[in-house]
Order: structure tokens, then C-alpha cells, then sequence
């Protein structure tokens, strides 16, 4: 039994090798890219909307909505971002309950490279909003002996981010694996109903996490000019 | 080690394509449309809203029009009374004065008819004078009389002034003799003798005798009549008559006015 999608290599050339997850990652972007143009390419602003236009505005409209309540700034800047990461995970999660079909958020590999994106933005998020000087000193605050502690805080938060999507994913399948050799019956299908559950709520928590991550870097800045102003 | 980092690197690389994949084929189009529609709603809400003031507007000014009808028709009604007053107050007088006209033209009329009637029952009284006058001259008329009027005829022919004994000469002459005597009795021969003889007296020339012809005639009450070519002597009482009835309508006629002037006062108050 594998456990880690990474080791199933499905091609290889040279140094390229195609592997499960890579390879299922790629179907998904091209499922939602497909999705998304066929969806947009007949848009109307005005008259009866189409069920899958209403399906995605009501999507990204809730994302927005979640965005504008955890930073309480205005969510255009942050959508792309944290709209792609949640709606990648949900749908890579959902698409789990489809035989054949490996999710590739069940590899540490890629709740780590999502992980890493996120570590990579926060700052890029932060410098973009209140410029690079002002970012730097929220190291070092409230003393400059915090910083160690901060930066400590910066790399643990990334590496928890990366584990709790992999932990619930992998285990999800992995429970799956174990309670089909004990219950083959009925009963895995209940827990793959639980596992689409947890699956759209851990979608929920890794972009509401990178969110409030990422709000909190450019939120820090406004928090020092109150301090000063008082 | 389960991270393999040739997929990390792969897998970064993969949501960086993603998420410029489904900024440019979600994110961006479905933000516009909302945006579109957004922005569209508040177009139809801002038109919505200036057409709501614009009706409101119009309204106010559609009160106003409506105030102002309002005066207008009062004014109007107004001055529709007072040209109906006015009308009725001329209507009135005209009614009035014809009325007075009418009046006035009956009571002349009224007057005129009161006067001719006043005149018309003079002339009777008058008439009916002379008739009883004449009634009581036909009762007293006899042959006594009748004698006694030839007498006074005779006695009338015989002294006939100068002037109309030439006239009569005249008027015979131009006749051939031929006289007419109307009379109211029977004449006794004698009496036609001496008539003749008379008349032979006046005639001059060779052919004196007159064709005397003799005709009664009820009418004369009690008279004589000679009548030669157009010359009339006569003797009679219709003859007086006559000049009575004539004298009498000519005084009457002469008081008529007078009197009335009296009488048109009286009405004149009595009417009052």
C-alpha cells in the first residue's frame, strides 16, 4: 500500500519524472480552467443569470465576503490568491471520492508547496501594502529582542499550515485504507461522506489561515501609526 | 523522507500557473460582470430616482396648474354673475320700459277709445234729439198745416228776392219749363193753379207755361219742395231739421274736447 502519491510515477524522461501528483494536480487545474472559461466565456451583467454563473458569483462572492471579515480591507488584492487556494484544495478534496482518483493534497509535498507559497506571500503582501522598511521593523516589535521569536513564529506557522492539510487529507485516505480491511461494507462509504466534509473544511481553514496571516503582516503597519498617534 | 522536493518545486510552480489561470479566466470576468451589474442597478436606481423627482416635479407644477385653474374658474364665475347681474338688471329696465311703453300706448289707445265713444254717443244724443223733434212735427203735421204751409211756400215764391227770382228764371229756361214739386200730402188743384200762375208770373217770354209735374215724397216731414233745372225752393220742416242736427253736432263737437281733458285726469287717478 502506498501512502505517498509522490512515489507513484506514472512517466519519466530524463530527469522529468511525472508522478501522481503532478499528474492529478494538472488534471484539476485543467478541470477548473475548463470549468472557468466555458462558464465566463458567456457572462451577462444583466437578465437571468446562468445557474453556473449564479454558482460562481455566489463562489467568489462568498470568498470575498470572508476576506473583507478576517482583514477588514477591501478583498481585490487577495482573491486571486486566496480564492485559488482554497477553491484548488476543495475541489482536489472532493475529487478524492472519485475512484482512481489520488488527491494531491494528500502529499506533504504539495500542503508544502502551498505552505511555501503562502510563507512567500505574506511578506510580498505585507511589503506591497506598507513598503518594505515598515514590514522589516514589525520584526521587531514590540523590542528588537522579539526578532528571533518572530521569525521562529514565521517559519513554525508555515510548517503547522503544511502538516494539518497533509495530516487531515492523508488521514482521511489512510483511515479509509484501514477500515476497508476490517468493514468492506458500507461502512468506508460513510467515512469518504466525512472525508468530503473534512476535505471542504480544511480547504476553509488553509485559506482562512493564509488569510489571517497575510492580513496580520499588512494589518501591522496600521497597528504601529495608531500606537504612534497615541 | 516524505517530502519529495522535485514535486514541492513543481507543485509551487503549478498554483502560481493556477492562480494566474483562474485570475484570467474566473476571478477577472465574473468580478467585471458583477461589477457591470452592479454599477448597471445603481445607473437604473440613480435614473429610477431622477425620474421619481422629475414625476414629483411635474406634479408639484400639475398642483399648481391645478390651484391656478381653480382661481381662474372662480374669477371666471365671478365675472359670469356679474354679467348675468347686469344682463337681468337691463333685461329688467327694458321689460320695464316696454312695459311702460305698453302702457302708456294702451291708455292712449284707451283714451282714443273713451273719446270716440264720448264723441259717437254726442252724436247720438244729437240724432235722437232731432228724430224725436221731427217724430213730434210728423204727428202734428195735418192738411190744416199743409194749407198753411203752401201759404208761407207761396207767400216765399212770390216775394223771392231779385237776384234768385233770375236764377230761377235762368234755371227754368235752361230746363224748358219743366219743374219738379215733391210734396209731403196730396196738393189740392187750386193750390197747383195757383202755383202755375206764380211761376208763369216769373217766367218771361213767349212760352210761359211751366211743365209742372207733382211727386210725394214722406220724407220732407210736413214741407214743400220746388225744384226747377237745379234750383231748389223749398219750404219744410226736415229742412230746419237738418239745420238743427247740423248746429247741434258742430257745438258738439266743439265742447268734445274740452270735456275730455277733464275725463283723462279723472281716469289718469283712478288708475293710480
Amino acid at each position: 500500500m502506498t501512502i505517498n502519491p509522490d512515489e507513484i510515477v506514472l512517466f519519466q524522461w530524463s530527469w522529468l519524472v511525472i508522478n501522481s501528483t503532478i499528474f492529478f494536480t494538472w488534471l484539476v487545474m485543467f478541470l477548473l480552467t475548463l470549468g472557468s472559461w466555458l462558464v465566463t466565456r458567456k457572462l451577462t451583467s444583466q437578465g437571468q443569470l446562468s445557474r453556473w454563473q449564479n454558482l460562481l458569483e455566489v463562489l467568489i462572492n462568498a470568498i470575498n465576503g470572508q476576506i473583507r471579515e478576517v482583514s477588514r480591507q477591501e478583498p481585490g488584492p487577495y482573491l486571486p490568491f486566496i480564492g485559488t487556494l482554497f477553491i484548488y484544495i476543495a475541489v482536489s478534496n472532493i475529487l478524492g471520492i472519485v475512484p482512481g482518483f489520488t488527491p494531491p493534497t494528500g502529499s506533504l509535498s504539495t500542503t508544502a508547496a502551498l505552505a511555501i507559497s503562502v510563507f512567500i506571500a505574506v511578506p510580498v503582501f505585507g511589503i506591497a501594502r506598507q513598503g518594505i522598511i515598515n514590514y522589516l521593523l514589525q520584526y521587531i516589535q514590540p523590542t528588537f529582542f522579539m526578532l528571533p521569536f518572530n521569525i521562529i513564529g514565521e517559519l513554525s506557522r508555515t510548517l503547522a499550515l503544511a502538516v494539518r492539510l497533509y495530516g487531515n487529507i492523508m488521514s482521511g485516505t489512510i483511515i479509509v485504507a484501514i477500515l476497508l480491511t476490517i468493514t468492506p461494507l458500507i461502512f468506508p462509504v460513510v467515512m469518504q461522506a466525512l472525508g468530503l466534509l473534512t476535505g471542504l473544511i480544511q480547504a476553509y481553514i488553509f485559506a482562512i489561515l493564509a488569510m489571517v496571516y497575510i492580513a496580520s503582516a499588512s494589518q501591522a503597519h496600521e497597528e504601529i501609526q495608531k500606537k504612534g498617534e497615541k | 523522507m516524505i517530502i519529495n522536493w522535485y514535486t514541492v518545486i513543481f507543485q509551487i510552480i503549478n498554483f502560481i500557473v493556477l492562480v494566474f489561470l483562474l485570475r484570467r479566466f474566473l476571478y477577472g470576468p465574473i468580478i467585471q460582470a458583477m461589477d457591470d451589474r452592479e454599477q448597471k442597478i445603481m445607473q437604473r436606481e440613480e435614473d429610477a430616482a431622477a425620474k421619481k423627482r422629475e414625476a414629483e416635479e411635474e406634479s408639484r407644477t400639475y398642483v399648481e396648474k391645478k390651484e391656478e385653474l381653480e382661481e381662474k374658474e372662480e374669477e371666471i364665475k365671478e365675472e359670469v354673475r356679474k354679467a348675468a347681474d347686469k344682463e337681468k338688471q337691463k333685461m329688467l329696465e327694458e321689460a320695464r320700459r316696454e312695459v311702460g311703453e305698453t302702457r302708456q300706448r294702451w291708455e292712449e289707445a284707451f283714451e282714443r277709445e273713451k273719446e270716440s265713444f264720448i264723441t259717437e254717443l254726442r252724436r247720438r244724443i244729437g240724432l235722437q234729439a232731432c228724430s224725436v223733434a221731427r217724430s213730434c212735427l210728423e204727428d202734428l203735421a195735418d192738411s190744416r198745416l199743409e194749407e198753411l204751409t203752401w201759404e208761407v211756400f207761396m207767400d216765399k215764391i212770390s216775394k223771392l228776392p231779385a237776384e234768385e227770382r233770375s236764377s230761377l228764371q235762368e234755371a227754368l229756361a235752361s230746363d224748358n219749363n219743366r219743374v219738379l214739386l215733391k210734396t209731403t200730402f196730396d196738393s189740392p188743384a187750386e193750390k197747383i193753379k195757383e202755383l202755375k200762375k206764380a211761376l208763369r208770373e216769373i217766367i218771361s217770354g213767349a212760352n210761359n207755361e211751366p211743365d209742372l209735374s207733382v211727386k210725394t215724397d214722406q220724407t220732407l216731414v210736413c214741407g214743400l219742395e220746388l225744384d226747377a233745372g237745379g234750383y231748389r225752393v223749398a219750404w219744410n220742416i226736415d229742412s230746419y231739421l237738418e239745420g238743427v242736427q247740423e248746429h247741434i253736432l258742430k257745438e258738439l263737437e266743439e265742447e268734445a274736447p274740452t270735456a275730455h281733458k277733464g275725463e283723462v285726469a279723472e281716469g289718469g287717478q283712478t288708475e293710480s
